[in-house]
C-alpha cells in the first residue's frame, strides 16, 4: 500500500468517525446544506427579512412620502447608457411634464437631457433605524440637491414610492407571520400537549373543540374577528389585533401533531420513568417528551407561515385587516384590485411578487427541511 | 353499516352544535349591539335625536335585554324550527330574504369547483404516479408550488385580465347583463353555466395542486403493493389493474379531505368575489361584515360551515364504502 | 423427464442512486415438468428477483444481462423465450397466471383489501379458462373447496381480512392454481404463517403438485422445508447458485461449506420447524460485493490467495450434483 492511498483511507476514516459523532442538528443541517432549491430560498428569505428590519435604510424614501411631480408615474430602471452616450455609474434620466397629445392629461415623462446619478449612502429623509437610531442616510438614491425623486418601481395614485412602501410592507407582513406563528405555537404546545399528555376525556374534549375550529372556513372566521375590531383602533392596535387573531386560530394542525406524538411516547420508559420519579407534567413534557420530535415541530412551524402571510394579505385585500395608513403586502395590493389597474399600473403588482416568493420560500424550505430532519421520508 | 352511519350521524349533530355556538359568539363579538347599530343606521344624518330610551326600546322589542343564553337559544331556535335567520338591517328586511338564491348560487360555484377539481387532479395524480420522475412529473411539481404560494385574488386577477382580452369584455360575474335581473329561465340557467367556469378554475387552483400531490404520493404507495405485483402476476391487462386495484385506493385520501375542500373554497370564496364581481354568499359575507351586519354575517357562516361539516359526513360514509375494512374498525 | 423451464446465465442489475448494483449473477437452473425445485438462501440472496424476472415483474429500474436465456414450454409443447415476450402482448399475459402462476409470502398483502375473495378468483378464471361470470364462480368455489377452506360458497363472498393468515394463504393457492397453470413458483409461502399452519398448507401444496402433475420452484430460507417438498434443490449465495442437485443427496452430502453451514443451523430432525440458526458472519452489503469466492468473508474452509482472489467456477464431481467451490476444483485452482 502506498502512502497516498494510507493518507485517503484515514481521512476517509476520519470524515466517517465526524458523521458517527455528529448531533443530530450537526446532521440535519449537512443533510439541509446539500438541498439546493432549500438553500436558495433561505438566502432569499434572508434577504427579505433582512430588507424588512432595516427598512428604513433600505427604503430611500417613508412610506407616506409623497412626490406630486410623479403621479402613478412607471418605474425608472437605473441604466448606463442614453442617447448621449454611456457611462460607468448607473443613472436615471430627469423626467419634464407634458400634455398627453390624446387625453390632454398631464404626464411626466423622461427627459434624455438630463442625467441624474444613482448614489449610495445618501442622505435623505431623517429615520430612526428599528425605531432607534437616528439618521438620515439611506442604501441608495440621487443626489440631494437635485430636485427629483427616484422611483424604482414607480409610483401610485398619491405619488408615493411602491419601491420604498414594498420594502415597509415587507416588514409589517413577515412580522406579522413571525408573531403569528408564535402565537399559535405556544397555543398548540398548550393545547396539544394537554391533550397528548393527559389523554383520554380531556383529550376528547380538546379533539371536540379542535375540531369544531378546523372545520370553520378559516378566511370568514378570520374575518369575523377582525371585523370586530373598534373603527377607532390605531394603526397599532389594529396591527396586534390582526396577529393575536392570526395565531389564536392558527394552531390546530400543530397541537394534532404534538397530540399525537406525545400518545404514542407517553408509554415510553423513561416517560414513565420520570412521572414515578415525582417530575411535574410540564417539565416531563419539556425535558423528556418535546425534544425527540423538536425537527418535526420546527418543520410544522416552517410550513405554517404562508398561511399566516396569505391569510393577511387576503384580509388587507379586502379591508378588514391591516388599513391605510399601514403598510402590509396586503394592503398596498387593495390599489391593485382592478384588470384597469394590470393594464395601466402593472407596478403595484410588486408586491404580489413578494407574497408569491415568500410563500414559495417557506415551504421549499419546509421541504427541504422536512427531508433532512428525516431521511428515510420520501421527499413527496 | 347502519350503525356506523348512526354515529357519524350523531358527531355530525354535535359538531354543529358546537360550531353554532361559535358562529353565535362570532356574531356577539364586535362593540355594541344590533339595537344600537340599527339605530345609528337608521336615524344618523336625519336630524332625528334618538336618546338611550329609544335604543332601549328597540333593544326589548327583539329581545336582547335577554341574558346571552336566551338569546342563543331564541336564534337557533328560531333557525331550526322555523328556518328564521332573524333580521338584517341592512337592507330592511329578513336574512332569508336577503339571502334568497345566493344559496343556490352558491352551491353551483361549490360544486363545479369540486367537479373540476377531482376531474383534473386524480387522472393528473395518477399519471404522474405512473411515470415517476419523468418531465412531467417534475412540471406538477413546480406547479403544486406555485399552485400554494399564487394567492386566489392574483390568480384571479390575471385569469380576468386574459378573459377579457381573449374573450371579450362580458366575462366576470355570474350573468351577463340581461339576464342579471331577469327571473330564472332556461337561457339564464345556460348563462350561468357559461360564466361559472373562472370562478370554478380559480378555486380549484389551490385544490388541484395539493390533490395531485396527494394522489401522487398514495398512488405511488399503491403501485408497489404486493397485491398489484400479485394481479400482474395473474395476467391482469395493465390498464385494467391500474384502475382496478391501486386507483381505488389512491382516491381514498382525496374522497377523505372533501370537506377539507370545501373549506378551502368557502375560505376562498370572499375574496375571489370580490375580484370577480360574483353575487353570492361570500361576497354577501365580506359586505355584511363590513357594515357589521351581524345576523347576516352569522346566518351565512353557519351556512357555509354546517355544509363543511355535511360534506365531512358525505365523505366518512363514501370511504366507507369504498374501503370495507373500514366498517370493521370504525 | 424434459426440462419445462431453463435459466441459463441470467444475470439482474439495478441502476440505483449509489450506482448499479448486480444481486444476482450468472445463475443457471431448470426445472422438470411434474417435479419440484427448492430454491434456498439467506435473505437477499436473491432468490426473490431471479423468479420474478421469469415473468418479468421487476420494477422499472432492473435490467437483465444479455446473456440470459430463460426457456419455457409450455403446455401445448410450444418452447417460448420468456426475456423475449414484449410488455403488454397477450402472449406475456397468458403466461402470467395461465402458465406460470405465483404464490408470495405475504397471504394479506398478496390480495386487494377492497375486492373479496370471490372478485379476485373469478377475475382470474375469466380471464385464464374463459368462463363467463356464474361459471367462474362455480368454479373459485369447487377450488376453495379443493385447498380445504369449509363453507366455502359462503367464503367466496367475503373480504381477505376477513380470513384467518392460513385460510388467506390457502384462498391464495387456490386463486393461483385456478388459472390453471402448469409451473407454480411459490415463494416462502409458508413463512408468514403460524408453526401448526406451515405444516398443513406445505402439505397441501405438495399434493396439489402431484395431483396436478404441475412443475413447481418452491422458495425457502429453510433447509428442513426443501428435505419435505423438494425433488432438487439449488442453494444461493449472494446472487450466485453455490451448489445444487437432488435435494436427498445434497442434504445427506451437502459439498460445499455454506450448504454445510445452512445445516448445521438446523437443530435435528425432530425440530425441523423450529427459527433458524443463522450461519455465522454478517452478509455482505450488496453493493460490495467481495471479490473471489462471495462466501470467502464467512467461509471457515477459505483458502488464503486463492478463495479472496479468483471466483471458482461450477464443478461437476458427483454425477447430476454441481458446486461451486476451491475446494471441489483443485485442477483449476492450479489453472487459475
Ligand atoms: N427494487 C430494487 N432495487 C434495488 N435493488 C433491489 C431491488 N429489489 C431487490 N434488490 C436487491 O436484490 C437483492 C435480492 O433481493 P431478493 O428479494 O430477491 O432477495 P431474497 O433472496 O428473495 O430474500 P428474502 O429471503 O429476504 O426474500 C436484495 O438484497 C437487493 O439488494
Ligand atoms: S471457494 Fe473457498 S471461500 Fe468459497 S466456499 Fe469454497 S472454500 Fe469457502
Ligand atoms: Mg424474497
Amino acid at each position: 500500500m502506498t502512502d497516498a492511498t494510507h493518507q485517503t483511507d484515514t481521512t476517509a476514516e476520519e470524515a466517517r468517525l465526524k458523521y458517527y459523532s455528529a448531533s443530530q442538528w450537526t446532521l440535519i443541517w449537512w443533510r439541509f446544506r446539500r438541498h439546493r432549491a432549500a438553500m436558495m430560498a433561505a438566502s432569499v428569505l434572508g434577504l427579505m427579512f433582512l430588507a424588512g428590519i432595516f427598512a428604513e435604510f433600505v427604503a430611500p424614501y417613508g412610506p407616506v412620502t409623497r412626490d406630486t411631480n410623479y403621479i402613478e408615474g412607471a418605474p425608472q430602471v437605473p441604466r448606463f447608457c442614453d442617447a448621449g452616450g454611456c457611462s460607468v455609474f448607473p443613472f436615471v434620466n430627469g423626467t419634464k411634464t407634458e400634455r398627453d397629445p390624446v387625453t390632454l392629461r398631464a404626464i411626466s415623462v423622461p427627459d434624455p437631457e438630463v442625467r441624474h446619478y444613482l448614489h449610495v449612502f445618501v442622505k435623505g429623509e431623517p429615520v430612526k433605524l428599528l425605531g432607534l437610531i437616528p439618521t438620515d442616510r439611506h442604501l441608495v438614491g440621487l443626489n440631494p440637491d437635485v430636485d427629483q425623486k427616484i422611483h424604482f418601481w414607480g409610483t401610485d395614485d398619491l405619488g408615493r414610492d411602491v419601491f420604498s412602501r414594498t420594502i415597509y410592507a415587507t416588514r409589517t407582513s413577515l412580522s406579522i407571520g413571525v408573531i403569528g406563528v408564535m402565537i399559535s405555537f405556544v397555543l398548540a404546545l398548550i393545547i396539544g400537549g394537554i391533550a397528548g399528555y393527559f389523554a383520554g376525556v380531556i383529550d376528547n374534549i380538546i379533539q371536540r373543540v379542535t375540531e369544531v375550529i378546523r372545520v370553520v372556513p378559516i378566511i370568514p372566521l378570520y374575518m369575523g374577528l377582525a371585523a370586530a375590531m373598534p373603527k377607532e383602533w390605531s394603526t397599532t392596535q389594529v396591527y396586534f389585533a390582526m396577529t393575536l387573531i392570526l395565531g389564536l386560530f392558527g394552531w390546530p394542525t400543530l397541537a394534532r401533531r404534538i397530540r399525537s406524538q406525545l400518545l404514542s411516547i407517553r408509554n415510553e420508559d423513561y416517560v414513565i420513568a420520570a412521572r414515578l420519579a415525582g417530575a411535574r407534567p410540564g417539565r416531563i413534557i419539556a425535558q423528556h417528551m418535546l425534544p425527540s420530535f423538536t425537527s418535526f415541530i420546527i418543520v410544522d412551524l416552517v410550513i405554517s407561515f404562508p398561511y399566516m402571510i396569505l391569510s393577511e394579505t387576503a384580509l388587507s385585500f379586502v379591508g378588514l385587516g391591516l388599513r391605510p395608513p399601514s403598510v402590509s403586502w396586503g394592503v398596498l395590493l387593495q390599489q391593485a384590485q382592478s384588470v384597469r389597474a394590470i393594464e395601466q399600473t402593472p407596478w403595484l403588482f410588486i408586491p404580489a411578487i413578494f407574497v408569491v416568493v415568500a410563500v414559495l420560500a417557506f415551504t421549499v424550505i419546509g421541504d427541504g427541511l422536512r427531508d433532512a430532519a428525516d431521511p428515510y421520508s420520501e421527499a413527496h | 353499516m347502519l350503525r356506523f352511519t348512526l354515529e357519524r350521524l350523531v358527531g355530525m349533530v354535535i359538531t354543529m352544535l358546537l360550531v353554532s355556538v361559535m358562529v353565535f359568539l362570532i356574531m356577539e363579538l364586535p362593540p355594541g349591539d344590533y339595537a344600537d347599530r340599527y339605530a345609528f343606521r337608521k336615524y344618523s344624518g336625519t336630524g332625528v335625536n334618538v336618546t338611550e330610551a329609544d335604543i332601549e326600546a328597540i333593544r326589548r322589542d327583539l329581545g336582547l335585554d335577554k341574558p346571552m343564553l336566551l338569546r342563543y337559544f331564541d336564534w337557533i331556535g328560531g333557525i331550526v324550527l322555523r328556518g328564521d335567520f332573524g333580521q338584517a338591517f341592512a337592507f330592511e328586511t329578513s336574512v332569508a330574504k336577503v339571502i334568497g338564491d345566493k344559496v343556490w348560487l352558491t352551491a353551483g360555484i361549490l360544486f363545479s369547483t369540486l367537479l373540476l377539481t377531482y376531474i383534473v387532479s386524480i387522472p393528473i395524480g395518477i399519471f404522474a404516479a405512473v411515470r415517476r420522475g419523468s418531465a412531467v412529473d417534475y412540471g406538477l411539481t413546480v406547479f403544486s408550488y406555485l399552485g400554494l404560494a399564487l394567492p386566489n385574488f392574483l390568480l384571479a386577477l390575471v385569469m380576468l385580465y386574459f378573459a377579457n382580452r381573449w374573450f371579450g369584455a362580458d366575462i366576470g360575474g355570474l350573468f351577463s347583463d340581461q339576464y342579471r335581473d331577469a327571473s330564472w329561465s332556461v337561457g339564464k340557467v345556460w348563462d350561468l353555466i357559461k360564466h361559472l367556469w373562472l370562478p370554478a378554475v380559480v378555486l380549484a387552483w389551490s385544490a388541484v395542486a395539493i390533490q395531485i400531490q396527494t394522489v401522487r404520493a398514495t398512488m405511488s404507495d399503491e403501485l408497489n403493493k404486493l397485491s398489484v405485483t400479485a394481479a400482474r402476476a395473474r395476467g391482469v391487462p395493465e390498464l385494467r389493474l391500474l384502475i382496478k386495484y391501486p386507483t381505488r385506493l389512491a382516491i381514498n385520501p382525496v374522497v377523505s379531505t372533501i370537506g377539507f375542500d370545501v373549506n378551502r373554497i368557502f375560505s376562498e370564496l370572499p375574496i375571489v368575489a370580490v375580484v370577480l364581481g360574483l353575487t353570492e354568499l361570500g361576497e354577501l359575507l365580506l359586505r355584511a361584515y363590513l357594515d357589521l351586519d351581524m345576523n347576516v354575517a352569522g346566518a351565512i357562516l353557519l351556512m357555509l360551515t354546517f355544509t363543511i361539516v355535511f360534506m365531512n359526513f358525505v365523505s366518512d360514509l363514501l370511504l366507507a364504502w369504498l374501503d370495507p375494512r373500514i366498517k370493521l374498525g370504525a | 423427464m424434459p426440462k419445462m423451464l431453463t435459466v441459463e446465465n441470467l444475470s439482474i442489475s439495478f441502476r440505483t442512486s449509489e450506482g448499479v448494483i448486480t444481486p444476482v449473477h450468472d445463475v443457471t437452473f431448470g426445472v422438470e415438468a411434474g417435479r419440484t425445485l427448492g430454491l434456498v438462501g439467506e435473505s437477499g440472496s436473491g432468490k426473490s428477483i431471479s423468479t420474478k424476472a421469469l415473468m418479468q415483474l421487476l420494477p422499472g429500474n432492473a435490467s437483465l444481462s444479455g446473456e440470459t436465456r430463460m426457456t419455457y414450454t409450455d403446455k401445448a409443447g410450444k418452447e417460448i423465450a420468456l426475456g423475449r415476450l414484449k410488455t403488454g402482448s397477450k402472449e406475456l399475459r397468458r403466461i402470467r397466471g395461465g402458465e406460470i402462476g405465483m404464490i408470495f409470502q405475504e397471504p394479506m398483502a398478496s390480495f386487494s383489501p377492497v375486492y373479496t375473495i370471490g372478485n379476485q378468483m373469478m377475475e382470474a378464471i375469466m380471464l385464464h379458462r374463459g368462463l363467463k361470470k356464474r361459471a367462474a364462480r362455480e368454479y373459485a368455489i369447487e377450488m376453495l373447496n379443493k385447498v380445504g377452506i369449509s363453507n366455502a360458497s359462503a367464503r367466496v363472498d367475503q373480504y381477505p381480512h376477513e380470513l384467518s393468515g392460513g385460510m388467506r394463504q390457502r384462498a391464495m393457492i387456490a386463486l393461483t392454481l385456478s388459472a390453471g397453470p402448469a409451473l407454480l413458483i411459490a415463494d416462502e409461502p409458508t413463512t408468514a404463517l403460524d408453526v401448526t399452519i406451515q405444516a398443513q398448507v406445505l402439505d397441501l401444496m405438495r399434493d396439489l403438485q402431484r395431483d396436478l402433475g404441475m412443475g413447481m420452484i418452491f422458495i425457502t430460507h429453510d433447509l428442513g422445508v426443501i428435505a419435505q417438498i423438494a425433488d432438487d434443490v439449488a442453494v444461493m449465495y449472494l446472487g450466485t447458485i453455490v451448489e445444487r442437485g437432488p435435494a436427498r443427496d445434497v442434504i445427506r452430502n451437502p459439498q460445499h461449506p455454506y450448504t454445510q453451514g445452512l445445516l448445521d443451523a438446523i437443530p435435528s430432525v425432530e425440530h425441523l420447524h423450529d427459527r433458524l440458526k443463522p450461519v455465522p458472519g454478517d452478509i455482505p452489503s450488496p453493493t460490495a460485493r467481495p471479490t473471489g469466492c462471495p462466501f470467502h468473508t464467512r467461509c471457515a474452509q477459505a483458502i488464503a490467495g486463492t478463495c479472496d482472489v479468483t471466483a471458482p467456477t461450477e464443478v461437476s464431481t458427483i454425477p447430476g450434483r454441481a458446486v461451486r467451490c476451491w475446494l471441489h476444483s483443485d485442477k483449476d485452482r492450479n489453472a487459475a
